[in-house]
């Protein structure tokens, strides 16, 4: 218990017969960036409510720095939520819109100003304070509705999808913005993502959620290398699966040749998966594959090959580097051998 | 050129629609500007006869009870139907059967209401007057103001009221200083709406009003004046009540479409 900040405890919340949050317990640590990682009907958006007072819970408790706000009302709590349409108020300027909570407060009218001038600074919107929301972009109007939460200066800051609504450039800018502002702030951040590469930039840990409940908690690191089930696997970054079935000499793969894994997960392995970024061209690793190249697919920063072969149904992706690409200039309908090492293969069962 | 010759068709279509509903209008207010004051003969531009309406005590006082009829059953309604509004579109649980139930004296015959309104009030021993008349009026000004701040909250963004609970607003201040402000256009565009209505309504006010002519409104007035012949001073009378409606009417529309900005 000693670093638990937010402790929450065998959360549940059923609406009518379905179990939308199932018995999640999760400690989050002062100061940390956590994701809460899922595909949309995870639950992870009902927790999120849950944690800033908008839905009650069903069942379990939330305990803050040693005292349970599970039935404080949102107004009550110390935990503010950046909605994901960013909810600004249409018929307030931007400083009216980020004042409104101070004022909420009742603080000094002199405070209020100050503050909410320094946190214009911080997110540099200095000039646009007397503007009303239709008026601001969609990148404008997040940093708004990010100060409007961040002024408060929350115990606990809940995002909703707060890049969701941006375009790809702009997104990327404002995950590392995010993750300053966190550090700057030194407040403990709770984002809602269905977005695995975002999860995998900011957040210190990882939990990814399925049908209500957590499947993984880790580092993006952990989660990455180390995931502990196949959707896990699939969901975070690109996996290659090689169906194989446990058998005496270990696991044998389609064409009967045996694939040495290090990370074992669960009984009666099914499926071995290794990452492209392990796939190495030629015969150099404890595990190979032949087949043919069908498809490449130039990202600038590297080159995928798609390589059918005996092994699995869909075509293995190799990824390299785009040094390597102009040196070795692989071709569609060349043969190739691709290898990897048994520490980066995963089984898992079926 | 078949299309062509339909397009005019249409034109005098609609010249006609028009011509029939607002021809009997231009004429009222035209002979109230006739000097001769015979609905005979044009014989000259004069505004005496609205000169003639100041001098008239009667009128006068008329005039200031619609007033005070209009301004006060505009103001509960508006409170009350708003509220309502609101109220039913948070809990939406009981749907068509509540909205029936609230729109009803929209629907309703004037008659059947008026004679409802005054069988009520003497059943409870009220003494009737002016009172009686803003009461009855209320009655189904809130269902007109409800119906126009429904039609908003249509389209209205419920993230607004979650982000002020989440910024420490009670559920006043919520409402004070979010959900009003953001429907205000549609709560004036409803005001006027009922204020419009209150102006010229007549037989609810004729068969609340009590005895007497101590609680006579406007439309009241004219309907007494008119049993002894159409006078020029009633066309001016008219005209002006017209008038009001009018603006009060065009005000309502323009901000009930243009709303707020960001909406």
């Amino acid at each position: 218990m000693s670093d638990a900040f937010l402790s929450i405890k065998d959360v549940n919340k059923t609406f009518g017969s379905v179990r939308a949050v199932d018995g999640v317990s999760l400690d989050i640590h002062e100061n940390e960036f956590f994701a809460l990682l899922g595909a949309s009907g995870s639950g992870k958006t009902t927790l999120l409510r849950m944690l800033a007072g908008f839905e009650d819970l069903s069942g379990g408790d939330v305990v803050l720095e040693g005292a349970s706000i599970a039935a404080l009302p949102p107004n009550r709590r110390p935990v503010n939520l950046m909605f994901q349409s960013y909810a600004l108020f249409p018929h307030m300027t931007v400083a009216q819109n980020i004042a409104y909570g101070l004022e909420m407060d009742r603080l000094p009218r002199a405070e209020i100003k100050t503050r909410v001038a320094e946190i214009l600074e911080v997110i540099q919107l200095g000039h646009l304070a007397k503007r009303k929301p239709d008026q601001l972009s969609g990148g404008q109007k997040q940093r708004v509705a990010l100060a409007r939460a961040l002024v408060k200066r929350p115990k606990v800051l809940l995002l909703d999808e707060p890049l969701g609504a941006l375009d790809k450039k702009l997104r990327s800018e404002m995950q590392l913005e995010l993750k300053r502002l966190q550090h700057e702030f030194g407040i403990t951040f709770i984002v809602v993502t269905h977005d695995q590469e975002e999860a995998l930039v900011m957040a210190d840990r990882i939990a990814i959620m399925r049908d209500g409940g957590l499947l993984q908690v880790g580092t993006p690191q952990d989660i990455y290398e180390a995931p502990g089930t196949r959707f896990a696997a699939d969901f975070i970054g690109v996996m290659n699966f090689l169906p194989v079935t446990a058998g005496d000499q270990g696991f044998v793969a389609r064409d009967g040749s045996v694939i040495l894994a290090d990370r074992v997960n669960g009984t009666g392995g099914a499926i071995a998966a290794v990452r492209p970024e392990r796939l190495v061209l030629g015969d150099r690793g404890q595990n190979t594959l032949r087949g043919t190249v069908t498809n490449t697919a130039y990202h600038g920063l590297d080159l995928l090959l798609h390589v059918t072969t005996r092994l699995s149904d869909a075509p293995v992706i190799a990824r390299m580097t785009a040094e390597l690409a102009d040196t070795l200039r692989p071709e569609m309908g060349q043969e190739i051998t691709l290898s990897w090492s048994a520490k980066d293969t995963h089984i898992f069962p079926a | 050129m078949a299309d062509r010759n339909t397009f005019r068709l249409m034109l005098l279509i609609l010249g006609v629609v028009f011509a029939f509903l607002y021809i009997p209008i231009s004429v009222l207010v035209g002979l109230s500007f006739n000097e001769g004051g015979l609905p005979t003969a044009w014989t000259g531009f004069s505004t005496k006869w609205y000169g003639a309406l100041l001098e008239n005590d009667d009128i006068l006082k008329a005039a200031g009870n619609t007033l005070i009829v209009a301004v006060f059953s505009t103001l509960l309604s508006t409170i009350l139907g708003t509220l309502l509004a609101v109220g039913v579109e948070i809990r939406r649980r009981n749907g068509k059967w509540l909205e029936t139930v609230i729109f009803a004296p929209m629907i309703i015959p004037d008659i059947v209401l008026a004679i409802a309104l005054l069988s009520m009030f003497s059943l409870m021993g009220v003494k009737m007057g002016l009172h009686t008349i803003i009461v009855s009026h209320v009655v189904f000004n809130l269902a007109f103001v409800c119906a126009v701040v429904r039609a908003r909250l249509k389209s209205f963004d419920w993230s607004i009221v979650e982000a002020s609970a989440d910024l420490g607003g009670s559920t006043l201040n919520t409402l004070r200083r979010v959900v009003i402000p953001v429907l205000m256009p549609a709560i004036i565009a409803g005001a006027l709406l009922a204020f419009t209505l209150s102006v010229d309504e007549f037989i609810i006010a004729f068969f609340t009003a009590g005895a007497g002519r101590s609680s006579i409104t406007l439309p009241m007035q004219i309907f007494a004046m008119i049993r002894f012949g159409v006078t020029p001073e009633i066309n001016a009378l008219a005209t002006l009540v017209m008038s009001v409606s009018v603006v009060a009417l065009a005000l309502s529309q323009r901000l009930n479409k243009g709303g707020l900005p960001g909406q």
